[in-house]
């Protein structure tokens, strides 16, 4: 996991706070990436994407001159104009309208978490790593709330509460390991769990993390 | 200098020129466009001379057209039908002059009095009788028009001040010009006014014009502060009259204070919340960022201090963690920021947390004020934690709309039922936080279910 967590990224930072702006890039050069440019709002996020290429772009909801949405639209610029680049969003609230316009028709490279995740670097690195890698990262509350707002809750409410915990982890993002790892199991009884979970949701074996996912959303949003 | 304020505002600011202000006062823009009002008032005052020919009008035509019966009390019953469409007109009628007369002192004097609640139509013959006879403010123009008409005198008489004494002013200037025949030539003497209408004087010298000029120069001396007097009469009476009276005024102004007070809360509430993201919760997410950074390199093998440190920064972590926590929930509890967003988004993310599913549908044309947006939300989120927490629901719905210029919040669900606004749940303090705005909470709830809660609430504050 570590080895995946190190390998240098090429990363821009769009983030109006100046404080937790210089902290993400201290952090993340720590860690031996290497940040293109921090920027401190949406039009130069697009710009300083488009100049550099970068393997991922961690964005901030709110910024200048709006202070709304403004990072969520840039960040859905560049999913349109660069989908070479993940786009990791940050923000101090999650919103499920906000998430399903990202996860809009591909999870590819996308991740949406609250700041408080930073405070978890390995976590983040590895979710920051994820992402650029075209995975997925969302924020367990995220994944709650998607859960909450799907509409085909006979199905669910087949699942025990461990394959839902299991669902949910999926959602996130994680791989059978990382999911085995959190649960404090083995990846064999992980993997017992998605079986019988695409099961009950009659939902086509895949491989992959990625298409499981896409899976898992297509599922929740329908 | 015997004025009062109202008359001039000279008093209250000491005199510039040289000229003391009873010799200035003719020639300001005041009394220029006081004068103005005075000639306009003729015409508008005595209108009301034409009322009694509406009522005699058709009471003379009938007693006419029937010479057979006797004439007086077919007048008589010819009246009847007159005065009642008077009734019904007078307001009426009062009500549209009293919108001139508005006018005409809002451009002239710089008195703007602002209109009366509008009149509100019965329907049929007897309930427009009725709104006539009812119609407070159509009925204080009536009694204007009334005043008016003995203020109309004086105002004309002001005019006629004005007028007459330049007129007198002039005799001097022209005398010469017309009146320079030979002597012995005797010529009629020219009559000059008096400061009393109807009173004029001979003027039959050259020395008699400087008396008519004396007379001329007292009364454009004199004709400001006539103007003026009745002018202030006449204001004082248009704002007693022609406004909106002082519970209906007294209403307007707490409504609009009401909405003031109303949004600026939300405003505030709002500005709260953004110093809050943008400056608490940014440092201690920084914080809890650096403490995970600082505990990364603190490794615990081998030296003790060095694991107590690393505990230390352990709980510090955590703790940062839970206080970002807690703050998120205290701001979500203040104003969402996703409010800014609109309702749907809001709702959207409301309607995604709770523990039943929701089925929500939001449809705004427009967007309401943000005051209005955040009851409707917190109207919500009480609402889905009742249904949550008391129904028993396994279902619930979310349905924002505008109807009828109104935004309409229905929350149902499937639940138990029985809710009671009056049993100290929080439907009552929820009645009371949508009537600051003036809209109404409608409870549905038999027992048994399904309860329906609808909240209407005004698109703006």
């Amino acid at each position: 996991m570590t080895a995946v967590a190190d390998a240098p990224l090429r990363v821009v930072i769009a983030e109006d706070a100046a404080l937790f702006r210089e902290g993400l890039v201290r952090l993340l050069s720590e860690r031996g990436h290497r940040v293109c440019a921090a920027v401190a709002d949406g039009q130069a996020l697009l710009d300083a994407v488009a100049a550099h290429r970068p393997d991922v772009a961690v964005v901030d909801v709110r910024m200048p001159p709006t202070r709304t949405d403004e990072g969520l639209r840039a960040a859905l610029e560049l999913r349109r104009d660069h989908p070479g680049t993940g786009v990791l969003v940050l923000s101090q609230y999650v919103e499920t309208r906000y998430a399903a316009r990202l996860l809009e028709g591909n999870a590819a490279g996308v991740g949406y978490l609250l700041k408080d995740r930073v405070a978890d670097v390995a976590e983040f690195a590895d979710a920051l790593a994820r992402v650029a890698a075209g995975g997925t990262a969302l924020d367990p509350e995220v994944v709650g709330q998607l859960l909450g707002a799907s509409r085909n809750t006979d199905d669910l409410a087949a699942l025990t509460p461990r394959e839902r915990e299991v669902l949910a982890l999926m959602g996130e993002g994680r791989s059978n390991a990382g999911i085995a790892a959190t649960l404090v199991v083995t990846t064999g009884v992980v993997e017992k769990h998605v079986a019988s979970i695409f099961g009950k949701l009659r939902l086509p074996p895949a491989e992959g993390d990625n298409r499981r996912v896409l899976a898992v959303l297509r599922y929740l949003r329908s | 200098m015997a004025r009062t304020g109202q008359v001039t505002p000279t008093t209250a600011t000491p005199p510039r020129g040289r000229q003391p202000a009873a010799l200035r006062a003719p020639f300001t823009r005041r009394a220029r466009l006081e004068l103005l009002f005075c000639l306009a008032a003729i015409p508008l005052g005595f209108c009301l001379l034409l009322v009694p020919y509406w009522v005699a009008g058709p009471a003379l035509a009938v007693a006419l057209l029937a010479p057979a019966y006797d004439s007086t009390w077919v007048a008589a019953a010819a009246a009847i039908p007159a005065i009642l469409l008077l009734v019904v007109l007078a307001t009426r009628i009062a009500r549209r002059l009293g919108v001139v007369h508005r006018r005409l002192a809002a451009r002239l004097l710089g008195e703007r009095v602002p209109p009366p609640p509008p009149l509100r139509p019965g329907r049929g013959v007897a309930g427009r009788l009725a709104a006539g006879l009812g119609d407070g403010p159509g009925w204080r123009a009536v009694a204007y028009q009334l005043l008016k008409l003995p203020l109309a005198v004086v105002e004309a008489y002001a005019a006629f001040l004005w007028v007459a004494g330049l007129a007198n002013l002039s005799y001097p200037f022209w005398w010469g010009l017309f009146r320079n025949h030979p002597p012995g030539v005797t010529l009629d003497p020219v009559p000059a006014a008096l400061p009393f209408p109807g009173r004029l004087f001979p003027v039959a010298t050259f020395a008699g014009t400087f008396a008519a000029f004396a007379a001329g120069a007292a009364m454009v001396l004199a004709a400001p502060w006539v103007t003026g007097a009745v002018v202030s009469a006449d204001r004082r009476l248009l704002r007693r009259l022609l406004g909106p009276g002082r519970l209906a005024q007294r209403v307007r102004d707490l409504e609009q204070t009401r909405a003031l007070a109303v949004d600026d809360a939300a405003a505030r509430l709002r500005q709260v919340e953004r110093d809050l993201h943008d400056g608490a919760q940014i440092r201690l997410a920084t914080m809890a960022m650096q403490l995970g950074m600082a505990r990364e390199k603190l490794d615990d093998e081998g030296d003790p201090e060095v694991r107590q440190a690393r505990e230390l920064v352990d709980e510090a972590h955590r703790a940062a963690k839970d206080a970002l926590a807690e703050l998120r929930d205290l701001v979500r509890g203040i104003h969402p920021p996703v409010l800014d967003n609109g309702l749907a988004d809001a709702l959207a993310t409301l309607a995604a947390g709770g523990g039943i599913p929701v089925q929500l549908t939001c449809d705004l044309p427009r967007r309401p004020t943000p005051a209005i947006e955040t009851i409707a939300y917190f109207c919500a989120a009480e609402l889905l934690a009742n249904a949550a927490k008391h129904s028993h629901a396994t279902r619930v719905t979310v349905q924002v709309a505008e109807r009828d210029g109104e935004l309409v919040l229905a929350v149902g669900d499937d639940g138990a039922g029985g809710a009671d606004p009056a049993a100290g749940s929080g439907l009552a303090g929820l009645a009371q936080r949508v009537r600051t705005v003036d809209g109404r909470l409608e409870v549905a709830s038999p027992p048994g279910g399904p309860t329906t809660v609808t909240a209407v609430l005004p698109l703006r504050a």
